[in-house]
């Protein structure tokens, strides 16, 4: 039954996925990969990323979930053991996963709805600092300074993930893609280029999706303190499988409801052709992957999407990027954190009978 | 480093086949206006000279749908089918554009006007001029894609052409329309003037789906 309390993560799981899909929008709306292959290798790829990368990224997030009191520390699981209450705690540890994940996965969907690219990771995060902002005493030093660094960690990498696929992309799309140019003979090399390099794309960029958001979705629920204590006092005990958990959640959204969003994915951040169409997405996961296993900190692929797609849009010149759109962009990137942390300061106020 | 495959080098040389066929269909229209636009041809002649365009424009239609069969499969990607098929469909226009003409000039056994045949045949030259370019682009598709790409002269040097035509037609109309003959004789020769200008104007639109293909994939 407190398995049901999962529901909420697989939940922003499935959209998550069926979001990211649009990532590879262009490989299937310009028909260089069907349809059904590209959602195929989305999932198989999604998968493996969250079974063999996932777990590290799982680590920060839970870390600044216990800090602002949305998962249990170690002192409570051990206080838990000692009053008899794991189970109580369990049941509200997974509760308050699934809070969070409601608050951040309404935000996700209200600004979605408003046609902008919105991070989950941000709503996640948001909705964590909102419900610690009630429940953990900030006012208290200690509490501060073990909470500031690991906020303004994940803040940084808001700005530091889109800046870095930027400049990878910038790089990629003015070497790389200048090095194919150069080398093209013929419409068919061209085709292959194009055809190659979108599977290339797919692969790695379903990969880097498998090991960052399969952390936002189930991270919540699983059990920091096990290690210590050897009692799970919350659902989840296995780092693979609540990373694994997390990326089927995801490949069951792409595989099931990416169709729409991916074919309406447009181009209306810069101009870029079909070859820089690839080295984007290429870009975005390479930055993905190396920030998220760096830094340890799961981070947003759309974020370094929309960065990549920025910074290849960069090499025609400034006049090719829309900075209307980007402003634009950028208010619901400080929206979506905002939203989700009312939201959940909202939720807590509200049940503080229950939780406090 | 990206050679060509099998499949693609063979639609490269149906595609240039057919481009050949058209030529030369092109080649015996020209024949076909010579002696159309010479007072002393009999009809017979004229009708012989109508039937060799007839069976170059078949030629080329066999050749562009071995063409079109080559493509199946997935040597292209199916936007580059779809743009190859436009292109090479309109390539066949022009064949068929000829045989059009030559069958009513000879159902009518039209006399075209000597003092308008110089300007006709300098109109059917430029054509072919206009075609020779198309088919030295269309044959970069396959050869310096990556040149093409860069550089669009060659297209403008098609629509160059064109609007030399567009010109003579232009003097043509005026010329025609001033004449002291009945208005169904005017009409008459003014649809030809028309339809023998079309020609160029089918060159020229290909000259423009080729553009828009380069810039569709253009970097």
């Amino acid at each position: 039954m407190i398995y049901l309390l999962l529901a909420a993560g697989l939940f922003m799981g499935w959209s998550l996925g069926s979001n990211d899909a649009c990532t590879f929008g262009t490989a299937v709306a310009t028909r260089v990969v069907r349809y059904r292959t590209t959602v195929i290798i989305i999932a198989i790829f999604v998968i493996i990323g969250a079974f063999t990368l996932g777990p590290n990224n799982i680590g920060k997030l839970a870390e600044l979930a216990t800090s602002n009191e949305v998962m249990a520390s170690s002192d409570s699981v051990r206080s838990a053991i000692e009053n008899g209450t794991v189970a109580e705690l369990r049941f509200k540890s997974g509760l308050k996963a699934a809070i969070i994940f409601i608050c951040a996965g309404l935000t996700v969907f209200g600004i979605n709805f408003l046609k902008f690219p919105v991070s989950s990771n941000q709503a996640i995060t948001g909705a964590i600092i909102g419900w610690g902002l009630f429940y953990a005493d900030y006012s208290n030093p200690d509490v501060l300074s073990t909470n500031l660094p690991k906020i303004g960690a994940f803040v940084a990498t808001w700005v530091l993930n889109p800046l870095s696929a930027g400049i990878v992309s910038f790089i990629l799309v003015g070497t790389v893609g200048r090095f194919l140019e150069k080398r093209l003979s013929t419409l068919g090399s061209y085709d292959m280029i194009i055809k190659t390099g979108y599977i290339i794309a797919i692969v790695l960029g379903s990969f880097s999706i498998g090991i960052n958001s399969s952390a936002n979705v189930t991270a919540l629920y699983f059990d920091y303190a096990y290690s210590e204590t050897g009692i799970a006092a919350n659902l989840l005990t296995s780092p693979v499988i609540t990373a694994g958990i997390g990326g089927i959640a995801i490949a069951l959204g792409v595989l099931t409801y990416s169709k729409k969003v991916m074919m309406t994915v447009g181009g209306n951040i810069a101009n870029i052709s079909q070859m820089d169409g690839f080295l984007v997405i290429i870009a975005m996961a390479l930055t993905v992957v190396i920030m998220g296993n760096v830094l340890g900190i799961p981070v947003s692929n759309t974020q370094a999407t929309v960065g990549a797609v920025l910074g290849a849009g960069l090499t025609r010149g400034a006049k090719q990027v829309n900075f209307g759109v980007l402003k634009s962009i950028g208010i619901a990137w400080v929206a979506s954190p905002t939203i989700a942390g009312l939201l959940a300061y909202a939720v807590a106020f509200l049940t503080q009978g229950f939780f406090g | 480093m990206f050679t060509k495959s099998t499949k693609t080098n063979t639609v490269h040389i149906l595609l240039l086949e057919q481009l050949r066929d058209v030529e030369s269909c092109l080649l015996y229209f020209e024949s076909f206006m010579r002696a159309a636009c010479t007072k002393e041809t009999v009809h017979e002649t004229l009708k012989s000279l109508a039937v060799n365009v007839s069976e170059a424009e078949a030629k080329a239609d066999i050749s562009l749908r071995k063409m079109i069969d080559s493509l199946q499969g997935h040597a292209y990607l199916p936007s580059t089918r779809e743009d190859i098929i436009s292109v090479a469909t309109s390539c066949d226009k022009i064949a068929n554009k000829c045989e059009a003409i030559a069958n009513h000039v000879v159902y009518q056994r039209f006399n075209f006007p000597e003092q308008f045949a110089e300007d006709f045949l300098k109109i059917v030259a430029i054509t072919h001029d206009q075609f020779e370019v198309l088919e030295k682009a269309i044959t970069k598709l396959f050869t310096n894609f990556g040149e093409l790409l860069k550089d669009h002269s060659i297209l403008d040097e098609i629509r160059s052409f064109e609007s030399m035509v567009d010109k003579i037609e232009h003097k043509l109309n005026e010329e025609v329309y001033a004449l002291d003959i009945e208005l169904a004789a005017k009409m008459q020769l003014a649809k030809y003037v028309e339809s023998v200008c079309d020609i160029s104007d089918t060159i020229e639109n290909i000259a423009d789906k080729m553009q828009i293909m380069l810039i569709t994939r253009k970097a």
